[in-house]
């Protein structure tokens, strides 16, 4: 153990060494360090037990963030600029990146920073991308393949003009399933795209507030002087701004679009696998749920005549025990004997 | 005076020293062995579908009180967050300060459940329980201590059942279900509920996840992994870690008609606080008139301080005490400040009342 906590120490030295040539040298891999992060977890992550594995992932995640934005740093460090103005050079990008993505609505969502950062903007979104990929039945994450960003609204239009045309002939109940399914799909898209915007329009606020919060600390005499401290003020800022948007009446409609949508993109999926299921004669997923609903009826029925029997018997009881208690003092009264003397014959006065 | 300080030199070292502490930290990780939950002995009083009622084993030597106390946890997330460790139990704590501890676990409802409504589970579940417990000590009444979603629902069932209850306690519960700066109950407005229920049967638990987790998004899914480098060197700390990272993803799913009329009557119509709400029969606030005490948390973001303050003034009864913490909603439970403070008060308050 402590060879291979050694060779672990010597890993990370060498990374060192590699990582301030390795800025220098012109075929430079783009994320060299966040990709050192990814490397290192892959040789050690085999050998992690399961409790501890996922944890370590996710610190992994926030890890290549982190590598990247050093990186940044020490890059434009190394090329004479102050760290403040690497800060403005930063921000600056970012905005630029994100303005420039809500004006085209470009096919991809940007990445900031490289491979690393962009995993802290999606922060709010990748868990909601796993819930809709386990709700949905088709295999892997779903909706990473599903990019509507590229669907204008004059697309959207057309295809909804072709989902539009009554089906006709033997097959058109099918037809007509399928079509709302595919009005349902792109519901889901449209509310998935609205929703990523509104996250780009935050980023963008975000980073013009980071400014504002810079200048202050300038105002203040205050000063950051180290990765850590910066990460967590850019935490910090945008925890506030993300706890201000939504708690806006823009985001209560955008979060129960984004719900309903994909919802009800679900609940046909299920009606149409329930009429194939039925053709086939097997057990629907409506039929057994009505099996459900009845079986509790029933048991909820019978717990509570259970109760009422239970009820009943203690009356009766109670009135039995009663009934005995009037019933006992004429059976114990003790019975009362009288004497009389006898007179004995012949002796009278 | 520039805001940034940092030189190319000084971050590579930092990075260095963080490198170094990942690899210290994979150490103890693969040493840390299996993450257990729930460190004070109890036993299965009495079973019921997936539902177990739980008697803590209480010390032969010490003296408790009269009247049992029964916990009441929320059907969201899992009870042992009240018995996760050896140095952060409640349990453990309530029983120190003399009380006699039972506790409903509700298990983990499947799709045979969906149909299960609230009234199934406060009258039916919850009463269950409390005629084991009155059985078992021979007693008509019991002490409730409801825990958020629970303290709502022990609400409930004290206002259903007046004659069943001695005392109640309730810890961070809602009553006000949208006070301005409720984040949950703003973003289920307009969730058609009806089709999430029609739809999924039961709520899957991840999907709760994801909600309590999109409350602070940067500190809960980021933030929190780097602190953890922190404390990597040590692995009691690292195992705590992991302890509470087990509780937090450990989400049972949610049976399909209970949470319909939960979110609906309570989040979306706010019905306990304004009237309307039937469970089996009409529940009313002001029909509680046992004794009641009210632990809140000052820093809470999943139940704001002022949606429990709400039941001030609303109850039946005149015997109001409130007790606030300067912590947050799962800090009143695991900071070693809340355990020194708040069952003993909890203790003291039942004693009082006894």
């Amino acid at each position: 153990m402590n060879a291979w906590l050694d060779s672990q120490q010597g890993y990370w030295k060498s990374w060192a060494d590699l990582a301030q040539r390795g800025m220098k040298a012109p075929e430079a891999p783009k994320n060299p360090w966040a990709d050192t992060v990814d490397q290192w977890w892959k040789s050690v992550s085999p050998m992690a037990p399961a409790p501890g594995r996922d944890v370590f992932d996710k610190l992994m995640d926030v890890s290549r963030g982190y590598f990247s934005l050093g990186e940044r740093f020490f890059t434009q460090g190394q090329t004479g600029e102050t760290g403040m103005e690497a800060v403005n050079g930063w921000l600056n990008g970012m905005q630029k990146m994100w303005t420039d993505w809500l004006q085209t609505g470009s096919q991809f969502r940007p990445d900031a920073m490289g491979k690393g950062f962009s995993t802290f903007w999606d922060l709010p979104l990748d868990t909601w991308q796993r819930l809709a990929a386990n709700v949905m039945p088709m295999p892997g994450d779903f909706t990473h393949a599903y990019h509507p960003e590229g669907m204008g609204q004059p697309v959207r239009d057309q295809v909804n003009r072709f989902l539009s045309i009554p089906a006709v002939g033997y097959t058109r109940e099918s037809q007509e399933q399928f079509q709302v399914l595919a009005q349902r799909q792109m519901d889901y898209a449209a509310a998935m795209q609205s929703y990523q915007m509104a996250f780009g329009k935050l980023a963008v606020e975000t980073t013009r507030k980071f400014q504002e919060v810079m200048q202050k600390r300038v105002a203040e005499g205050k000063s950051i002087s180290s990765l850590r401290e910066l990460y967590d003020q850019w935490v910090e800022m945008s925890e506030a701004a993300y706890a201000e948007f939504v708690m806006t009446q823009e985001y209560q409609e955008l979060y129960g679009r984004l719900v309903n949508t994909l919802l009800a993109l679900k609940h046909h999926m299920a009606r149409m696998v329930d009429q194939g299921l039925e053709a086939m004669h097997m057990p629907s997923h409506s039929e057994i749920r009505t099996l459900q609903c009845r079986q509790q009826e029933t048991r909820r029925e019978n717990l509570r005549l259970r109760k009422e029997i239970k009820a009943i018997q203690q009356q009766f009881e109670s009135l039995r025990a009663q009934v005995l208690m009037s019933q006992a003092p004429q059976a114990e009264k003790p019975v009362r004997t009288v004497t009389t003397p006898v007179k004995k014959p012949g002796k009278s006065k | 005076m520039m805001p940034l300080d940092m030189r190319p030199d000084a971050v590579m070292q930092e990075l260095m020293a963080y490198g170094q502490k990942l690899s210290h930290g994979v150490k103890n990780l693969m040493e840390v062995g299996e993450i257990s939950t729930g460190v004070t002995p109890k036993t299965a009083v009495y079973t019921e579908d997936k539902l177990t009622l739980f008697r803590f084993d209480p010390d032969p030597k010490a003296v408790m009180s009269r009247t049992p106390l029964l916990i009441v946890y929320a059907l969201v997330n899992r009870p042992y967050m009240t018995d996760i460790q050896e140095n952060r139990s409640t349990v453990k704590a309530l029983m120190d300060a003399g009380q006699d501890v039972y506790l409903v676990d509700w298990g983990y409802p499947d799709r045979a459940d969906c149909f299960l409504t609230l009234d199934d589970y406060i009258n039916g579940y919850l009463d269950r329980c409390v005629d084991v417990i009155c059985e078992r000590h021979r007693i008509d009444k019991v002490n409730l201590l409801g825990i958020c979603q629970g303290g709502t629902f022990s609400l409930c069932y004290a206002a259903l059942h007046p004659d069943k209850v001695k005392n109640l306690v309730t810890m961070v519960t809602p009553v006000d279900f949208q006070t301005p700066d409720n984040m949950l109950s703003h973003w289920v407005q307009q969730i058609d509920v009806d089709l999430v229920v029609d739809t999924l049967g039961n709520v899957p638990g991840e999907m709760l996840n994801w909600t309590f987790l999109n409350l602070k998004p940067y500190q809960l899914m980021g933030q929190k992994y780097l602190g953890l480098l922190d404390t990597l060197d040590d692995p009691e700390a690292l195992k705590n870690f992991l302890r509470m990272e087990k509780w937090i993803f450990d989400s049972p799913d949610q049976a399909g008609e209970a949470f319909r009329q939960f979110i609906k009557d309570f989040y979306q119509q706010n019905r306990l606080l304004k009237g309307g709400l039937v469970i089996g029969e009409p529940v009313s606030l002001k029909d509680i008139t046992v004794p009641v005490l009210n632990v809140f948390a000052e820093q809470d973001h999943l139940v704001p301080p002022d949606a429990s303050r709400a039941m001030r003034g609303q109850l039946g009864t005149q015997d109001y005490t409130e007790l606030s913490f300067p912590g947050g909603h799962i800090g009143i439970y695991v900071s070693g400040k809340a355990q020194k403070t708040v069952p003993p008060a909890i203790g003291k308050w039942l004693d009082a009342r006894e």
